[in-house]
């Protein structure tokens, strides 16, 4: 279990709010683009065999505010930079899910040196025309983020229960919002060109129900990364994070550790 | 008060099982329904029934912007409103309105709307709406995430634009120009009145107030349910100390003229049907893309229990629609009252009249036009009429007007 935490970062002096646990090599999670809703299985299996740093992107829950501060691929990187390193971490395992494999994808390309490992699951940050999936911004406003499930039922059980109904739905709403800042009006990140600039091991994860990010678009990821291996989950739809925790931090936790002597 | 015809200009043809064989009336809407010979047709008959508004004593005739919509063929307000410049005299041309975060940058905007101003001679109306989700965001677009942002910004510029006499640069977030000069330059002076088109959004108030804009209403659930919203925006005004004089506000009413009550509902109950039914049927996903709302908005919002009226015309009756107010309908008599009811509660000294509806003919949105002008509009006229407007263009005097010349006359 962790609790949320605020620390100020160097040298910009801005407020990232963070979960943070666990002994072990230094472990980068990045939300999808639902943030983080709690402190959850995926969080607390990989926090007993890493030190797992899962921080809110300036825009997302309790940093909603800060979304103005951030206008591109840039200034995400550079963020997640200072903070590693404010906590005096050099180099990450950085796994991200959804629009968080984007910025980790982006982050390995830009400063390769404080990436260890990537692993990029479900994602975002590519468009193809002839794999579009579902647009996860034009959803009824009942219900805003079914899609991102593989059972539009689960969004109950997953993501809302347990807390204040109304705050999580504006909560739901707003982290929608900080994703169309990055995505809209199709996700075409502008990425793909500098996939080839990743050195480390990386990890192309796609999951058979996710109705956003096709199955197809995961080789498009993997060819763009040298070396690249794949992997499949097999029952969970865009949210892995919240639908496959026990299997998406075995995949995570076997790769990143893969060959590892320490 | 006062009392602009406005048409949205819907695509009269849109078949019985609409509902069932299409998603939304909007962004993705069918294009093979749309049959440009006739579509030739529809908009002449449109822009006539507007000039004939224009003769019969409207104050203003009202056009507007929509893209990739079956019930509003109007993706340029300017072109409209310029054709309707030449035929039409000493009526306002309401533009109601341009979506200014569209455009980057906006100098198209204030070059067009100041023609536009030269054109009529003064008659211009600048309509300043964010725009809808639907048109912005899904159609054109533009990141939810940024856009009011950038529409502060566009407003920001324009109005420069217009107003200041020299060349200047503008080295904003959204755009970048080393010169900005535009010609020609608006005749009214500093601007033509502006008016923000508005759906509840709270921080629309406290930027009327702010500015001393007109803040127009424009929903298409009525009178009774826009009364909340109505009292909401004068109650801020009150909060902020502005002085209250109802031409600040203004508000869009469906509203149907006929010779009885009943002829009314004979003449008319399909065309209103067809309306509710097809022209609002819009995809849930496309009408709040994340971010289009703030988050005070959205809250706003929830306290009021959520999205009021939200689709549910198409259920009702006659008789539902009449009281619930999504329409104002009946005898001359009953319209007046009914009138009389909508100025007291919303407290509007402008009214947009939605006296087509629709797929009514071209024979009935003028009976009824013709009904309201003549039988409706002399008896509430007066209402308001210890304020003065400050909201309705200055135009040119009658003496300087120019008058196009018959085509083929030589001079």
């Amino acid at each position: 279990m962790a609790d949320l935490q605020s620390i100020t970062l160097s040298p910009t002096g801005q407020t990232a709010h963070l979960y943070e646990a666990g002994d072990g090599p230094p472990l980068l999670l990045l939300h999808p683009i639902t943030g983080i809703p709690r402190w959850g299985e995926l969080h607390e299996t990989l926090s007993q065999r890493f030190r797992v740093i899962a921080p809110y992107q300036p825009g997302w829950g309790p940093a909603k505010d800060d979304l103005p501060d951030v206008d591109n691929n840039l200034d995400l990187v550079l963020f997640n930079v200072d903070l590693i390193q404010t906590l005096g971490v050099e180099r990450a395992h950085v796994a991200g899910i959804s629009i968080g494999a984007w910025i980790g994808a982006e982050l390995a390309a830009i400063r390769p040196d404080v990436v260890q490992s990537l692993t990029l699951v479900n994602p975002l940050g590519i468009w193809s025309e002839q794999h579009p999936g579902e647009d996860p911004f034009a959803q009824h406003p009942g219900w805003p983020t079914a899609v991102l499930f593989s059972d539009p039922e689960h969004r109950a059980r997953l993501l809302m229960e347990g807390r204040d109904q109304l705050d999580a739905y504006v909560e739901e709403l707003l982290d929608l919002r900080a994703s169309a800042k990055f995505l809209w009006p199709l996700p075409d990140t502008g990425v793909e060109k500098r996939l080839q600039r990743i050195d480390c091991r990386a990890l192309v994860v796609t999951s058979r129900n996710d109705n956003v990010v096709n199955l197809a678009m995961g080789d498009i990821w993997r060819a763009g990364i040298p070396g690249a291996q794949q992997r499949e989950l097999a029952e969970s739809g865009h949210l892995a994070d919240l639908e496959a925790p026990a299997e998406l931090a075995q995949l995570i936790q076997e790769f990143a550790l893969q060959g590892a002597t320490a | 008060m006062k009392f602009h015809w406005f048409n949205l200009m819907p695509w009269p043809h849109l078949p019985d099982d609409f509902r069932e064989t299409n998603r939304s009336v909007w962004v993705d809407v069918d294009s093979r329904l749309y049959d440009p010979v006739e579509g030739h047709r529809v908009y002449h008959e449109y822009l006539d029934q507007l000039e004939y508004a224009a003769t019969l004593g409207f104050d203003g005739i009202g056009v507007n912007e929509h893209h990739q919509n079956a019930y509003g063929m109007m993706p340029s307000p300017q072109l409209m409103a310029a054709t309707l410049s030449r035929r039409t005299k000493d009526v306002t041309l309401l533009l109601l309105g341009q979506s200014i975060a569209l455009y980057n940058p906006p100098t198209r905007v204030a070059e067009e709307m100041a023609m536009l101003d030269v054109m009529s001679g003064g008659r211009l109306v600048a309509g300043f709406p964010v725009g809808t989700s639907m048109d912005d965001n899904f159609c054109f677009g533009a990141n939810p995430a940024t856009l009011r942002d950038k529409y502060q910004e566009n407003h920001d510029f324009i109005l420069r634009a217009w107003a200041d006499p020299d060349v200047f640069a503008w080295n904003g977030k959204y755009n970048k120009a080393r010169y900005v000069n535009i010609w020609p330059r608006p005749i009214q002076k500093p601007h033509p009145p502006i008016w923000i088109p508005g759906g509840g959004s709270v921080e629309t108030w406290d930027f009327c107030a702010d500015n001393a804009y007109n803040y127009s209403y424009l929903s298409f659930n009525g009178y009774v349910r826009g009364e909340a919203l109505m009292q909401g925006f004068w109650n801020r005004l009150g909060e902020l100390g502005v002085e209250f004089n109802p031409f600040q506000g203004a508000f869009a009413q469906q509203i149907i003229v006929a010779e009885t009550d009943d002829q009314a509902q004979q003449l008319y109950e399909e065309h209103v049907q067809y309306f509710f039914d097809k022209c609002l049927h819009v995809h849930p996903g496309f009408a709040d893309a994340p971010g289009y709302r703030t988050e005070n908005t959205i809250r706003v919002g929830l306290r009021a229990g959520g999205a009021q009226g939200l689709g549910i015309a198409h259920t009702l009756t006659w008789d539902d629609w009449v009281r619930e107010g999504y329409i104002v309908a009946g005898s001359p008599d009953s319209v007046t009252e009914q009138l009389e009811t909508l100025a007291n509660k919303l407290q509007v000294g402008h009214l947009v009249c939605l006296l087509h509806c629709g797929n009514m003919p071209d024979d009935k949105a003028r009976a009824s036009t013709k009904l309201m002008a003549e039988q409706v509009i002399p008896r509430i006229r007066h209402i308001w009429e210890d304020y003065e407007d400050h909201w309705s263009p200055q135009p040119i005097s009658a003496d300087r007007q120019a008058t196009p010349q018959p085509v083929g006359a030589s001079n």
